[in-house]
């Protein structure tokens, strides 16, 4: 069933875009991952990237937090540069305090989860508000609950990470990113790593952040949830977006050839 | 008497390889930070301390240091050397951490010093447990070696007992070594099973949960009473 949602290519309004990468380059020695990739994403809106892997799209996504470093190129969140300031016109890396203060407003989801298994779900959660933003112990866990309910867990708060399936665990990570009360949540391949039978559970979470007004930056192979939760879908081949657009043209009458062909290859194994 | 030169023994083994494990997590962190000097710093206390024997590093302490006692010199020495050592140890648990831990400290906002504290540290608990264990046991004996800076501990008793003038000396020799060696070797045995236990419960998965210190705290009590 497909939830409406708006136009679906960003449109240029008066506000700033939520998300913007301009002319992003990025090398791993030689080797050019990122060719020139330009992102818009307006607040409010979910935006999905597909592509082969090695295409650079989970590259892309890290870059976003600063988790990797761009060699040209600028990339801000909420109109702040991200990672870097500008000295006398010219980019400089920015200090680990402005970096780890505007990671807080970003939120990540990780392909394998990424809890810390030395804690319960509950601690996971609670970590960085109170360590990050000094909040209290009681209202940290306060949050933390309500944040439990929300994704379904609220009975495993006690339980580490290991005792947990898949599905749980990334809920958990879900929750545990939404305590920071980001501005934009950025999801790498989140169900990947998945069995089938769990994906649901959690694309189901995603889909109700999304409803819920997150703005959303989706890197997935879960072409159905790109089509019913997507406002925008990006498809990127060898460090380039190939194409872009809004989900019902992308999927039902691509462009380029290469669109068409990984489209095709994905759309059989599905 | 021996038993006397046990426990000073005892102390220096506890303290020098507490000192060694402080100082070896401080090197580790410099040798992995990001600011250069910090790593040619560590990288030179490594090479220094670990490219000379204990015996030589000891006496020279000793020549350097002429009015201090002999039991801070042996500390000195012993920590600085178990130091150099304990720092590849601890390097080895940092590096067995997941890197994917500090990506999600870091995408969550905190800062260096809590993702080591906080996240990274405890995982490595775990790996660097084990080769400690066995770190204390070698620096039980290493602690001998002070005898030569005529520190007053197990060995060195050993042999004022047998060389004392007007004793039958001669005769005592083997006799003394062997109970010092035996006291060695009762220390060395209870510590060996410690550690065993130690490994065990980090070993068992409830213990990891609990948090592998606080369950050695709960089943030791629970010996204690039993």
């Amino acid at each position: 069933m497909s939830i409406p949602h708006g136009a679906g290519a960003p449109e240029p309004n008066g506000s700033q875009p939520m998300v913007q990468a301009r002319n992003v380059h990025k090398y791993f020695g030689r080797h050019h991952v990122l060719r020139g990739i330009d992102l818009t994403v307006p607040k409010g809106h979910v935006h999905v990237i597909i592509g082969p892997s090695g295409s650079g799209k989970s590259t892309i996504l890290r870059c976003l937090n600063h988790l990797e470093k761009i060699q040209q190129g600028e990339i801000a969140i909420d109109g702040e540069p991200m990672g870097y300031r500008m000295v006398h016109g010219k980019p400089r890396e920015d200090t680990g305090k402005n970096i780890a203060r505007m990671r807080s407003e970003v939120g990540m989801v990780f392909q394998r989860f990424n809890l810390f298994p030395h804690m319960t779900a509950l601690s996971n959660i609670i970590e960085a508000p109170i360590r990050v933003r000094g909040m209290s112990k009681s209202a940290a866990i306060d949050r933390a609950m309500k944040l439990l309910d929300h994704v379904g867990m609220r009975e495993k708060a006690h339980a580490f990470p290991s005792q947990l399936s898949g599905g749980q665990q990334q809920r958990i990570a879900i929750a545990r990113a939404l305590a920071m009360e980001p501005k934009v949540m950025l999801f790498d391949e989140a169900t990947s790593a998945l069995d089938p039978e769990l994906v649901g559970d959690v694309l189901n979470v995603m889909r109700q952040l999304a409803l819920d007004g997150m703005t959303m930056v989706v890197v997935t192979h879960e072409m159905g949830f790109a089509k019913d939760v997507g406002d925008h879908v990006v498809f990127m081949d060898e460090g380039v977006i190939v194409e872009e657009g809004p989900p019902s043209r992308i999927f039902e009458q691509p462009a380029h050839e290469r669109t068409r062909a990984f489209l095709r290859s994905v759309l059989r194994t599905q | 008497m021996l038993i006397d030169g046990a426990k000073i023994t005892l102390e220096l083994t506890v303290l020098a390889q507490v000192m060694g494990v402080l100082l070896g997590i401080i090197a580790a962190l410099c040798k992995t930070s990001k600011v250069l000097p910090l790593r040619i710093l560590a990288e030179l206390y490594i090479w220094l301390f670990r490219g000379t024997p204990v015996l030589v590093q000891l006496l020279i302490w000793w020549a350097m240091l002429p009015q201090t006692p002999e039991f801070s010199v042996a500390l000195i020495a012993l920590g600085l050397n178990e130091g150099a050592y304990m720092s590849e140890i601890v390097r080895a648990g940092l590096e067995a951490v997941d890197k994917g831990q500090t990506e999600a400290a870091q995408s969550l906002g905190m800062r260096y010093r809590q993702i080591m504290s906080r996240i990274v540290l405890p995982q490595a608990m775990r790996v660097i447990i084990p080769p400690t264990g066995n770190e204390f046991i070698s620096m039980l004996k290493t602690t001998s070696l002070a005898s030569v800076i005529s520190m007053d501990e197990l060995l060195q008793r050993s042999q004022n007992i047998y060389e004392c003038t007007g004793c039958d000396g001669a005769n005592a020799i083997l006799p003394l070594l062997a109970v010092a060696a035996l006291y060695y070797l009762a220390l060395s045995t209870v510590f060996t099973f410690i550690q065993g236990y130690i490994e065990s419960q980090l070993g068992d998965r409830r213990a990891e949960e609990l948090g592998w210190f606080r369950a050695v705290i709960r089943k030791g009590r629970l010996l204690f009473i039993s």
